[in-house]
């Protein structure tokens, strides 16, 4: 409070010094209008009066003949009412401008405030949605495992059957009066081998149902494709389904969530073949391809000979809860398009010639110089 | 390996290290074996010379175990089958059974009873192997008759007497007699019933 008066008086008192020392120079006014108005800008309404009346009296007693009083000669009254009059309005209008333009500016703050609380609840709820799009994601995943758990056991089991198998013929090659070692030696190598076989289906499937947070790494799409394929392998088989790859050699790595990947492979993979088993005609054939489009971009492409699309609608088997199987939820396609948007790519449905359908994903190729830059966004 | 071995053991199943397995077991009991990744590639391989039998997974891509045994039926190639199966649902198994199996082992299986399997399934390849030679013999005698003595051959197992065919073809009794003769000896019949046997045999092998 009291330093807004106080500038009112010193900027006064400065106009009058240096207009005291240029008067020789200058006109006598425009100092004080100058002291007026940063009093009043500054100060408000009070002090700007303050300085008006500090300027007359000022300019009255060092000015204005007669010099060093108070007193006035009749024809400065009216250039000092005028002057007067001029000021006090300068001095009004500034410190309202002032006012508004605080008012502005509190309003302005505010606003901002809010914003960033808003921003802030949006940042939660955003995060919120990703940890339950990360949780229905592994839900499906875990579903699309227990269907084909009959095909998983089975592929555990086949190199069981043959360890069975080596090590009865084994202790056979071991009976007897003389012993063929090089063929029970065989045996047990060829046991040792299935035993890494069994313990790799095994591995595979827990990685696939473990909970883990996203990961952003260089994956090759190339061996997630094989890796998938010999999990359908089995599944394939019951259908009577003949998987076939054509794949790109030397396919250049993308960046992304290889758990995530192996599952859109997965679901597309076993898309397919449910296409398959309900068309009652033709062959029965799926094949998964990878290639460079002419952007260097990836492209995976999921072809099945089943029974095809809504040729009204292809779109459709994306929709969430949109499914052609009695047990089916319809979250799978869903999902894959999720993750894959979330890898910065794209995912879309098509007809396949002659019959069925194709599904393709592209996923851009993460330059080198790239290798910290763009990644997936989660 | 077919050359010189007396029994034949066929396989087939599409995973390579089974396949390996069960080829080193039967050996392991001086058997002949041979292995086939599809029921494709077993179908392009010559038939055995010597009694078989045929191991077959009821799962494969292309044409599946059952499909195979009922092709083999169609093509009247007879050849004992045991399947072995990952996962052996009831259905499958009696379907098999019903369509001549010798056995239905699921995996993993007892090595004996696959072995035990093996042999009954030898035994079972063997004495029809055996039949089938006693039916190529009789038909070969049967071929060897002369046309009157077949028309005799057909008239005799009717059960007419000798006056009967004689009064039928136009022949008197004595040369009837003569060719009834010539039909037992060559026919290699013990007596009027042996006849009728073979007679019948002839019939459901048509001949």
């Amino acid at each position: 409070m009291v330093w807004r008066y106080g500038l009112a008086v010193i900027t006064v008192a400065a106009a009058l010094i240096i207009t005291g020392w240029l008067k020789y120079y200058t006109d006598i006014t425009p100092l004080f209008y100058a002291a007026i108005v940063i009093s009043a800008w500054f100060g408000g309404m009070g002090p700007g009066l303050l300085a008006v009346v500090l300027a007359e009296v000022s300019i009255d007693y060092y000015f204005v003949e007669p010099l060093y009083t108070l007193r006035l000669g009749p024809k400065h009254i009216s250039f000092l009412v005028v002057f007067g009059v001029l000021a006090v309005l300068t001095s009004w209008m500034s410190s309202k401008r002032r006012r508004a333009e605080e008012g502005l500016r509190q309003a302005r703050d505010e606003l901002e405030m809010r914003v960033q609380e808003r921003t802030k609840e949006l940042r939660q709820a955003n995060e919120n949605l990703r940890e339950r799009q990360a949780e229905l994601t592994h839900v499906t995943r875990v579903m699309t495992l227990g269907e084909l758990t009959a095909s998983i056991a089975h592929e555990v089991n086949q190199p069981l059957a043959a360890i069975v198998t080596n090590g009865n013929a084994c202790l056979r090659w071991l009976a007897g009066a003389t012993p063929n070692l090089s063929e029970a030696r065989q045996a047990v190598e060829r046991i040792i081998k299935d035993s890494y076989r069994a313990s790799e289906v095994i591995s595979r499937v827990r990685s696939l149902v473990k909970k883990t947070p996203p990961r952003n790494d260089w994956v090759d799409l190339n061996e997630v494709i094989v890796e998938v394929l010999a999990l359908a392998q089995s599944e394939a088989r019951r259908n009577h389904v003949s998987l076939n790859r054509e794949l790109k050699q030397d396919l250049p790595r993308v960046r992304g969530d290889r758990v995530q990947l192996q599952q859109v492979v997965l679901n597309l993979i076993m898309n397919g073949m449910e296409a398959i088993a309900r068309s009652k005609n033709g062959s029965r054939e799926l094949s998964v391809g990878s290639d460079l489009d002419t952007a260097n971009n990836v492209i995976i492409a999921v072809r099945d000979s089943g029974e095809g699309l809504d040729s009204a609608d292809p779109a459709r088997v994306f929709d969430a809860f949109y499914t052609t199987k009695p047990e089916g939820m319809g979250m799978g396609l869903a999902i894959s398009r999720t993750i894959i948007e979330s890898h910065g790519g794209r995912l879309w449905a098509g007809a396949n010639s002659p019959q069925g359908a194709v599904f393709q994903f592209t996923l851009s190729t993460g330059d080198e110089e790239q290798r910290d830059g763009n990644g997936v966004r989660h | 390996m077919k050359n010189n071995v007396t029994e034949m053991v066929f396989v087939i199943d599409d995973d390579e290290s089974m396949r390996e397995a069960l080829k080193s077991l039967i050996r392991s009991v001086g058997l002949g074996v041979e292995t086939f990744a599809s029921a494709h590639e077993f179908l392009q391989s010559s038939r055995p010379h010597v009694p078989a039998c045929l191991i077959l997974d009821v799962r494969m891509p292309g044409l599946s175990g059952l499909d195979l045994q009922r092709d083999l039926a169609e093509a009247n190639f007879h050849i004992p089958i045991i399947f072995i199966t990952g996962h052996g649902d009831i259905p499958m198994s009696v379907r098999a059974m019903k369509a001549g199996a010798v056995e239905f082992l699921t995996k993993p299986f007892r090595d004996q009873d696959l072995l035990d399997a093996i042999q009954q399934a030898l035994d079972r390849d063997r004495s029809a192997r055996a039949q089938q030679a006693d039916n190529a013999e009789l038909r070969t005698r049967y071929h060897s008759l002369t046309p009157r003595e077949t028309e005799v051959f057909a008239l005799v197992v009717k059960g007419l007497l000798n006056k009967q065919i004689a009064l039928q073809l136009g022949t008197s009794e004595i040369t009837v007699k003569l060719h009834r003769r010539q039909v037992m000896e060559k026919m290699h019949a013990g007596s009027l019933a042996d006849l009728v046997r073979m007679a019948e045999r002839l019939a459901t092998k048509g001949t």
